[in-house]
């Protein structure tokens, strides 16, 4: 079974628009993900934090050895999420989703979710989406301060 | 016709009769010509509200055009610019939930409220948790502030916007990604709202050790009335971190 799908960028328009600024360095940078691509991430959620300064999701995903791995994907704040649809109730142990994750750059099992497909087919995005889906990845200048969050 | 005349010159006296005020602004705390008084609140624009920063339309507004930098200043960011391709700068202390200060404070991904009581508008900022307080009972800017993340900010009314003057800024705040200032560092923002549902913030930047020129840029926030300013406790479960030198870290092990 294959759990990890390489796929073309679904987000990272807006973390790319930001640039040199001087505006909306808020939490964190996006430096350590890898913001071009997204990877296809099946798994079952195991830990949802509703917290600031980020949500973060633990899930476990099966592996081509049988086993299986455990990640921690970072998502956006609670307090944007739950002005774009979501709720500390999105997700819960237990769940199956699919999700598609900007990974971490230095091989470690996380990332940053872009979007997450709910056990009733349900997507729901993490990051703002271009419109119409799926779409060239967006360049990413610079390094430090591009990231709103 | 001839009511329609006289509407008008009412309308002149009255604003001519502000300018005046605000022109001949003395350092009396009571002679603020708007907004030093509740009967004086009522008349001012209204802001309630809650407004989120615009960063994704608004034409590029907030994609300014960069600052024109002072020699000593273009080094320092040439040398950031160096620094992050070895993996350094790539974070500020943000990332340790240290917030970033004025002006950056302003241009989060998080609304902020106005909040108008006598002699003073409150900028409650979801980001981080912070506040701002804008001084309107007439006072003047502190000749040698303590420098603090937002500064210390004065402001008056001009009719219908809000002029805040901000100095004192700490060390920390960056005006860019790699652009620092000096403590002769000042905020000029102009804020008014340019339609029911839009805020625009014109602000100028001048620094004479780190621009050249005054950085201008304009910001715009739409308004949320549906909205509140929830809680953000940047400490409750931060898992990223930015060293000494900026290098980027996360803590996805934690449980």
């Amino acid at each position: 079974m294959k759990s990890l799908l390489r796929g073309p960028a679904l987000a990272g328009a807006l973390l790319a628009t930001l640039g040199m600024t001087g505006a909306a360095v808020a939490h964190h940078s996006t430096a350590m993900f890898d913001m071009q691509h997204t990877v296809k991430v099946t798994g079952t959620i195991t830990q949802f934090d509703w917290t600031n300064p980020h949500t973060f999701i633990f899930m476990d995903v099966p592996n081509d050895k049988g086993g299986v791995d455990h990640w921690g994907i970072e998502g956006m704040s609670p307090n944007y999420l739950s002005r774009n649809g979501w709720s500390r109730h999105t997700l819960k142990a237990g769940d199956k989703v699919e999700m598609q994750v900007h990974l971490l750059k230095d091989g470690r099992k996380g990332g940053f979710c872009s979007t997450v497909t709910l056990p009733d087919g349900k997507v729901m995005a993490n990051l703002p989406q271009r419109p119409g889906g799926a779409s060239a990845p967006a360049a990413e200048k610079g390094g430090g301060g591009k990231s709103p969050y | 016709m001839r009511r329609a005349v006289s509407v008008i010159s009412v309308m002149a006296i009255a604003m001519s009769a502000g300018a005046t005020a605000v022109a001949d602004a003395p350092a009396s705390a009571k002679a603020s010509p708007q907004g030093d008084t509740w009967a004086s609140i009522a008349k001012l624009p209204d802001w309630s509200g809650v407004w989120d920063f615009d960063y994704r339309s608004g034409g590029g507004l907030a994609r300014p055009a960069p600052p024109h930098l002072t020699p000593e200043a273009q080094k320092k960011l040439e040398a950031y610019r160096e620094a992050q391709k070895h993996g350094e700068e790539q974070q500020t202390t943000t990332a340790n939930c240290v917030p970033p200060g004025m002006p950056q404070i302003m241009q989060q991904p998080y609304p902020v409220e106005f909040l108008f009581t006598p002699g003073k508008v409150t900028v409650a900022i979801e980001a981080y948790s912070q506040m701002r307080r804008i001084f309107t009972d007439g006072r003047k800017l502190p000749e040698d502030p303590d420098p603090s993340f937002q500064g210390y900010s004065v402001g008056h009314w001009e009719g219908d916007t809000l002029v805040v003057e901000t100095v004192g800024l700490l060390d920390n705040s960056q005006l860019a990604p790699g652009v620092g200032h000096s403590d002769q560092a000042k905020v000029l923002e102009r804020i008014r709202r340019i339609s029911p549902e839009t805020l625009e913030v014109q602000q100028t930047i001048t620094d004479p050790k780190t621009l050249s020129e005054p950085w201008v840029s304009v910001h715009r926030y739409q308004r949320h009335k549906d909205w509140d300013i929830k809680e953000y406790i940047c400490d409750q479960n931060n898992r990223d971190s930015a060293d000494e030198k900026g290098r980027a870290g996360i803590d996805i092990e934690k449980r």
